[in-house]
């Protein structure tokens, strides 16, 4: 086969099909090739309707793609997901929201009738049932949330490449395929919601569970509210116009107040309710486990001290990630929950939710970026495009080549080192990937100890404290 | 210790300390600075309260005297360890050189005996200092009282972000005659030290000397701060800076410790769009000079600094085009400020370049001046708000926001805000009032926003100086007074006797 004949035949859809390791059998140049290829048509397939890429492009000057580096310019910032007023949400003015997030997407969004809505899980609910976007909104911890267009088939073809990987990643084979094994699901957080993991574990329970009677959810009726999620950046917003004590709940908000204080009020002994239930129903079976470290963790604490260990099926798939959630656990943390489990590795992925597929860590601990997500490491001040070599640090940024109905290009707030340049990683595997010391630049900026008089950065008070105080209020 | 390391010297009452056992990094990637264990030394920083007498002692003239002569031994040019301290902040300032070197030769007219003359007189009054000043009474009042200002044993938290808060904080401690316990900040760790030093190499053995400590250790460092968080060691606490801070210390107060907040702050300017509007466009350019200067002096960094810029359509509508048109003005301005005076940050904020990429790429109404890499920006809002991320607004951003009535600009001002720049004359004697009563604590013409260092006023709404001192009463009630109130007690027992009699 001649390097065009790759090039052509490879679709970044195909991937999702085939053996997840097939596409490294691509040399360094066949891959960016394809890449490139594939870059190219997509700019010039939505240029012409993406409104924002255009503004983007027409500013920086850029009317062809020449090769990789030509795409730096055409990177969306991170910050454009959010890029909507705030005060849109406060007056729920979701037609304008719906606008603006069409500007986005080549879904025809102007037969989405916005009236009528109250809150923003309304409105993504409203998309869900009237189009095929499944969008995903961020947390809105450091600020307002971003909402990320997703299409149904972009979360099917995730899922799928979630299984293949596991399966795979391995050795091929060395892993159940989840998506004929039918392994019941267990997940510690919420069933519903539309935030990235929501939205994950909902394909998840489609395409690999066969269905809820096949799952087990900590909440499995309660939605994870993205209207929760964006007080604190509506409270920032607020304080900073002058009416900061006067922060309105809207009626929708204080409905599900109660709620809301409840659950987490109830959360420590529902979590144990929760884990005696995943024993008492699925002890010695294979599941499909989603959970945190520390939630695991003191989960596999308890249950050794009570004398349980190796509790369930040898082909147990344990998928988890994000961090320790900034707590010190003991050395040996991660063997005890082995231990406790009766599992012998883990499956962790580098994700974002700017990007449809993650990057799968080795043993070593790195993330190998898969064939369809298009890494640049730029300078963090700068923006410039540093160059190919290993061991160099900087703002991480890619170009989604799975992403068939928005623009894929994206400039993430990670700092990351990236390798596979020079030298492939020692686990064997070839290709590029980012080394395990990830961090936000949001948090690593402005230092340990910096004090000022001038006054930036900070807010008064969080959501949670806005929410105790009303409920408070209302006893 | 690392080589390459500079030295912050842990400074205690006139010694200094040989310790350089810890390391931290500087504002510059790659960089560290080495400074004492201060754990290891905390139980030598705090005095008991008779260690105080010596400074009760002292007269204000001896105080004038000693700050004059430190005034000269400071000058940059000759002193070593302010050289020192200038090299460090270029490391981990956000100023240009040529704004930190104009600084340091500022500090030492601070220390002037004319200057400091001033600045006691108008900000705590130099009768309270040497004697006990009787206080007016009314005519037949039989108990005269006098009262002085005495010297606090005080921890001052102090901010980094100008280089001269630390050596104004010895000041005032020498003016106050307290006993100061100085915590440097990690953005500026050696000025403050670097006049604590000079005055060793002055005076050893001199009471202000002996009553000042100047170390850093790491915000919340627990060994230390417990230490000193004691109200038999402290009286007073001085913090500036971050309310993360602020908070800190608030959760560590023990009672009997009285604290100084001095919260982190911001300026904002409030403009008469229809005076605007009457301007001819050199008229409005100069206008927008003055805007440039008050966002842009001190690169922002300043508690003063303009962030939001309110542009009050009074008698017609909201002017969105006359508010692009000051926009695009003030960003010019901006650019020409001289480097002595402003320059692009050095490490502009990278999530805020990334908001301002945002709102250029998507049409929502904004206009974005600038705002391409680290040089600035203003931006426009066209619906009445300031951008979400106003809470980002730095390394020379401002954000321009028409609005149709006054009182959409006054809800923003709160206890948050120290400076408000006003235009024209006449609109800002119709605010100032109310401006006042919103929370704001400085009034300035339009271009005005940056103190004059000729001028000392009330700061942040409050009397620092007078705060700082411990304002003891010394009553002298006469000879009758003293025999009229012990009879007066004698009667009410009396009485109290009486009434309980019956039951007897």
């Amino acid at each position: 086969m001649t390097d065009l004949d790759h090039t052509v035949s490879w679709n970044p859809a195909r991937f999702a099909e085939s053996c997840y390791d097939e596409a490294r059998g691509l040399s360094a140049g066949q891959l960016r090739d394809m890449q490139l290829h594939w870059i190219r048509r997509r700019f010039s397939e939505m240029r012409p309707h993406l409104q924002v890429l255009e503004r983007l492009a027409g500013e920086r000057g850029v009317d062809t793609i020449e090769c990789l580096e030509n795409v730096v310019p055409l990177l969306f910032p991170h910050t454009v997901f959010k890029s909507y007023p705030l005060g849109w949400i406060e007056q729920s003015r979701f037609d304008l929201l719906t606008r603006w997030l069409a500007g986005f997407s080549l879904l025809d969004l102007s037969g989405v009738d916005s009236s009528g809505l109250d809150s923003i899980d309304g409105w993504i609910e409203r998309l869900d049932e009237r189009t095929e976007l499944r969008v995903i909104h961020t947390f809105g911890t450091t600020g307002k949330l971003s909402f990320i267009p997703r299409t149904r088939e972009e979360w099917r073809v995730g899922g799928l490449l979630v299984a293949r990987c596991i399966r795979d990643w391995h050795g091929r084979g060395s892993c159940p395929d989840l998506l004929t094994a039918r392994l019941p699901i267990v997940c510690p957080s919420y069933r519903f919601g539309a935030g990235a993991i929501q939205r994950g574990v909902a394909s998840a329970v489609e395409a690999y569970a066969g269905g809820n009677a096949n799952t087990l959810f900590l909440y499995p009726e309660t939605r994870f509210s993205a209207d929760i999620a964006s007080l604190a950046g509506r409270l920032r917003a607020a304080e900073l116009r002058g009416d900061s004590g006067e922060i309105v709940l809207t009626p929708y908000l204080k409905g599900r107040r109660e709620e809301f204080a409840r659950l987490e009020r109830d959360r420590v002994p529902d979590l144990s309710r929760f884990f005696a239930e995943t024993v008492r129903r699925y002890s010695g079976q294979n599941l499909y486990l989603l959970g945190v470290w520390p939630v695991l963790y003191d989960w596999a604490c308890a249950g050794l001290n009570a004398g349980l260990r190796s509790l369930f099926g040898p082909h147990t798939v344990l998928h988890t990630g994000g961090g320790t959630k900034g707590r010190e656990l003991p050395e040996g943390w991660r063997e005890r929950i082995y231990e406790f489990l009766g599992v012998e590795r883990h499956h962790e992925f580098y994700a974002m939710s700017e990007l449809i597929a993650g990057s799968p860590r080795c043993t070593l601990g790195n993330y190998h970026l898969p064939p369809v997500t298009v890494p640049f490491l730029l300078h963090p001040k700068t923006g410039d495009l540093l160059p190919a070599h290993d061991r160099l640090r900087g703002r991480f940024a890619a170009f989604d080549l799975l992403a068939s109905h928005s623009w894929g290009g994206v400039v993430s707030g990670d700092e990351v080192t990236l390798g596979g340049w020079d030298r492939p990683c020692t686990c064997g595997r070839g290709g590029l990937y980012v080394e395990p010391d990830i961090r936000r630049y949001a948090v690593t900026e402005g230092g340990s100890d910096k004090i000022s008089c001038a006054r930036a950065n900070d807010v008064y008070r969080s959501a949670i404290e806005v929410f105790t105080e009303a409920e408070k209020a209302s006893a | 210790m690392r080589p390459d390391c500079l030295r912050v010297p842990l400074v205690i009452r006139g010694q200094v300390v040989d310790d350089y056992a810890r390391s931290f990094p500087t504002a510059r990637a790659g960089d560290h600075f080495c400074t004492a264990d201060v754990a290891a030394h905390v139980a030598r920083l705090p005095i008991t309260a008779p260690a105080m007498l010596d400074l009760a002692s002292l007269r204000f003239c001896d105080v004038l005297d000693y700050l004059d002569f430190l005034s000269r031994c400071l000058v940059p040019a000759t002193n070593l360890h302010v050289q020192r301290a200038f090299e460090l902040s270029r490391r981990s300032s956000m100023l240009s050189d040529a704004m930190l070197r104009e600084m340091y030769e500022r500090i030492p007219t601070l220390f002037r005996r004319e200057s400091v003359m001033h600045r006691a007189s108008t900000l705590l009054g130099l009768e309270y200092l040497d004697d006990w000043l009787e206080l007016p009474a009314h005519s037949d009042a039989r108990t005269r009282a006098r009262v002085r200002a005495f010297g606090a044993r005080t921890l001052h938290i102090v901010a980094g972000n100008a280089p001269v808060i630390g050596p104004v904080t010895v000041l005032h401690n020498a003016i106050t005659r307290g006993d100061a316990i100085i915590k440097s900040p990690w953005n500026d760790p050696l000025s403050t030290a670097a006049v604590a030093l000079t005055m060793i190499d002055m005076a050893r053995d001199h009471p202000l000397t002996r009553h000042v400590s100047v170390a850093y250790w790491k915000g919340g460092d627990s060994k230390v701060e417990h230490a000193l968080y004691d109200p038999r060691h402290i009286e007073k606490i001085v913090a500036w800076g971050g309310l993360s801070g602020i908070r800190h210390v608030i959760q560590s107060l023990p009672p009997g410790v009285d604290l100084i907040a001095l919260d982190p702050k911001q300026g904002m300017a409030v403009l008469d769009g229809d005076a605007l509007a009457r301007c001819e466009s050199s008229g409005l350019r100069e206008l927008a000079r003055r805007l440039a200067l008050d966002i842009g002096l001190l690169n922002q960094e300043a508690c003063f600094s303009t962030r939001l810029v309110y542009l009050v359509g009074r008698c017609r509508p909201t002017d969105f085009d006359l508010a692009c048109r000051l926009g695009e003005l003030a960003f010019e301005e901006l650019q020409a400020l001289p480097e002595s005076l402003s320059n692009p940050h050095p490490a502009f904020d990278p999530e805020l370049k990334a908001e301002l990429d945002a709102l250029r790429m998507v049409d929502l109404g904004y206009r974005v001046f600038g705002g391409s890499a680290n040089e600035g920006s203003i931006v426009v809002s066209p619906n009445g708000n300031p951008v979400d991320f106003a809470h980002r607004l730095a390394g020379r951003v401002a954000n321009i926001v028409p609005v149709a009535s006054v009182e959409q600009a006054l809800a923003a001002v709160g206890s948050w805000t120290q400076t408000v720049s006003v235009y024209p004359d006449a609109f800002r004697d119709e605010l100032r009032d109310r401006l006042a009563c919103q929370g704001a604590q400085r009034i300035v013409p339009l271009g005005a926003a940056m103190m004059d260092p000729e001028i000392v006023t009330p700061q942040d709404g409050m009397e620092l100086l007078r705060r700082m001192c411990r304002w003891v009463v010394d009553e002298s009630p006469t000879a009758t007074a003293l025999s009229v109130r012990a009879d007066g007690l004698a009667s009410r027992n009396n009485v109290s006797s009486l009434q309980q009699a019956p039951a007897s």
